[in-house]
């Protein structure tokens, strides 16, 4: 059962212009200058109960804007929206009775006072009863170890244990659906696997479907099962983890080290980076386009990102290995990182979505600008 | 609604009033620039009443005792229920009224319950020290009894109430400019003006007139003259006037709020 639904979300916002110089601050004043910005163009997708969705893009790309939409707090500028069954823009109020709401940069917790008194607070909000809810809180507290920062003014808590405080008010209330937005943004690393821990046992055990952002890549690997890329306002990735990790694991970057200069081409595969005996008479490691003749000169030493979908690995270590005496030879797997960061870094939806689909020929900095498709022999 | 869901629909912003009295009273020093201040203002306008009334009886029929009572009575509105503007302002201007609209609460309700939990105390603190400054200043207030001062005590509260509805009207054109702190400067200075600083009597009649269909009188002249000068019936007509206001300006925040919420505009995390 689908529990959020949304059909080509739109929002646009209007911003004045400031302009430059005393006198067209003047005229500003008279007439002053508006643009539109398109945050979010045409957004669908749908969350299924219970799924613990990772909705990511780069700064400015949507993601709070959508979520803000999809609680109710802003109005689309077109398309819409269902959460629970509920239409969020006209039915806020309803709909926040079954969502939760965590948003790291800004907090739920009233600052000079304990974290207590917020829960207590939360608890008459949501309209608990008062039973249920110190039962609640006792679970909560026990399960996010809260025990000793219940009674300490909210202002003295490290920020990591006030974002654990912050996700525990959130669940109290049982909620159905959880927001997190950008929820470990300035944690360290320990305080980041704790809250991912947290967050995890939360969907287990609390049912409820959760709906991240993130810019770590590493909460998104631990929690998620499915992600969602948005990127300048449009969706550009919406597939499974399983499929993203795949192929960032069918990348493969290979590299070399030779007892002697060796001088040979491999078809179909170019090197990332080489270390090349004989270029200005001295070695040096350098990105294979910048370096004059690379695929044609003598190397020790070089670099592959190879696609295993499309080059078979064997093949590669085994054509590696006839040109010369091999010193060293590592295979490591692509981060996932850079999978998304190849898409962060593309300057429109259109090409974002273009660097998110799997390639089907050799790696992405290869100089040949001839890209075969299908699996590839090296001779 | 069941009588019992009503209750627990209530009790939220009984519940926001508490946190926010508890939040108020976390130091005694959010007590004292107020404190300090108001004691300062009454001393001050007790000297000039007393240089003003210097071989005269009463100036546009009050005496100086009245006139020091009515300024005591006029300022604990301003004094307690006077700023709840600037805190309203910077949760609109911050973007964390946005993030208040994803609880199932009433906005403009959850905001009352926040302000009125701060400005009760801060009311009742500055009512007592005006108490006691009064007795210091001026003796016994004129024409004493304990019917007009829970009159003034239900008149202030009243009072109350409505400053926060003009003032979250006010608070609310952010949805629409970036910049209103002048409308509240102006709505303030006009208060001042009109019934604070001086009772409408000694204002020109038609400034008087003018005041008459303004709320301006119900914020401060209504508790001030209730204290002093008014009659039964006349403290009756004047709570009734604060009440038809404050309705008013109930009914316009509710206007401002539905027409404004929908324009909120928020970028980014």
């Amino acid at each position: 059962m689908n529990v959020i639904e949304a059909e080509g979300l739109e929002k646009t916002f209007t911003t004045r212009v400031k302009p430059e110089g005393l006198k067209a601050s003047f005229a500003s004043l008279v007439k002053p200058r508006m643009r539109e910005v398109a945050a979010v163009k045409g957004v669908s997708f749908e969350v299924e109960s219970g799924e613990v969705l990772a909705f990511l893009g780069p700064n400015g790309a949507g993601k709070s804007t959508t979520i803000k939409m999809l609680t109710g707090i802003l109005a689309p500028s077109a398309g819409k929206a269902r959460v629970l069954g509920l239409d969020p823009a006209k039915e806020r109020l309803e709909l926040s009775r079954y969502i939760g709401a965590v948003f790291g940069q800004r907090s739920q917790l009233w600052f000079h006072l304990p974290p207590a008194d917020s829960f207590r607070l939360i608890g008459a909000i949501y309209e608990i009863d008062e039973s249920d809810r110190i039962w609640r809180q006792a679970e909560l507290v026990e399960r996010f170890g809260l025990a000793p920062y219940m009674d300490v003014p909210v202002r003295k808590l490290s920020l990591g244990e006030r974002i654990r405080c912050e996700i525990a008010a959130s669940l109290l209330p049982c909620p159905q659906v959880l927001f997190l937005d950008e929820p470990t943004i300035g944690l360290d690393v320990i305080a980041k696997r704790e809250i991912r821990l947290l967050l995890a046992e939360a969907a287990e055990v609390d049912d409820v479907t959760v709906f991240l952002t993130s810019h770590d890549i590493g909460d998104i690997e631990k929690l998620c099962k499915r992600a969602i890329i948005i990127h300048h306002g449009e969706v550009v990735v919406d597939e499974s983890m399983k499929d993203l990790r795949h192929r960032a694991l069918a990348r493969k970057l290979v590299g070399v080290k030779y007892a002697e200069p060796v001088r040979f081409q491999i078809d179909g595969l170019s090197p990332v980076k080489v270390k090349a005996a004989d270029v200005a008479g001295a070695a040096g490691i350098a990105g294979a386009a910048g370096v004059a003749g690379a695929g044609d000169g003598a190397w020790t030493a070089a670099s592959f990102e190879v696609d295993t979908r499309c080059h078979q690995l064997p093949d590669l270590i085994r054509a590696l290995a006839e040109k010369g005496e091999i010193l060293d030879l590592t295979v490591e797997d692509e981060p996932l990182e850079n999978i998304i960061a190849g898409i962060y870094g593309a300057q429109s939806g259109a090409e974002a979505a273009a660097a998110a689909r799997p390639r089907t020929a050799s790696a992405p900095a290869a100089p040949q600008t001839t890209a075969p498709a299908g699996e590839k022999a090296f001779s | 609604m069941t009588a019992s869901a009503a209750v627990r629909r209530l009790g939220k912003y009984r519940e926001v009033a508490r946190m926010s009295a508890r939040n108020k009273l976390r130091y005694r020093g959010n007590f004292a620039g107020s404190m300090l201040t108001y004691g300062l203002f009454v001393y001050v306008f007790s000297r000039i009443w007393a240089a003003a009334y210097a071989g005269k009886a009463g100036i546009a029929g009050y005496d100086y005792s009245m006139s020091v009572w009515y300024f005591i009575i006029a300022e604990v509105s301003v004094f307690g229920f006077g700023r709840f503007f600037w805190n309203l302002a910077e949760d609109l201007k911050s973007g964390q009224v946005a993030y208040l609209l994803a609880k199932p609460y009433g906005f403009i309700g959850y905001h009352f319950a926040q302000a009125m939990g701060q400005g009760l105390l801060d009311a009742g603190v500055i009512f007592l020290e005006g108490l006691a400054a009064g007795l210091i200043l001026a003796g016994l207030p004129p024409n004493f009894m304990l019917w007009r001062l829970a009159l003034v005590m239900v008149s202030l509260l009243i009072a109350g109430c409505l400053q926060f509805f003009l003032q979250m009207s006010i608070a609310m054109t952010a949805f629409w400019v970036e910049e209103n702190a002048a409308f509240f400067w102006i709505f303030q200075k006009l208060a001042l003006v009109v019934g604070t600083l001086l009772p409408l009597e000694f204002l020109p009649l038609w400034a008087q007139t003018a005041a008459v269909w303004t709320p301006l009188p119900s914020l401060s002249y209504a508790p001030g003259r209730i204290a002093v000068a008014a009659s039964p019936g006349e403290s009756l007509v004047l709570m009734g006037l604060q009440l038809a206001w404050l309705a008013a300006a109930t009914l316009l925040s509710r206007l401002v709020f539905m027409a404004g919420h929908r324009k909120i505009s928020i970028q980014g995390g």
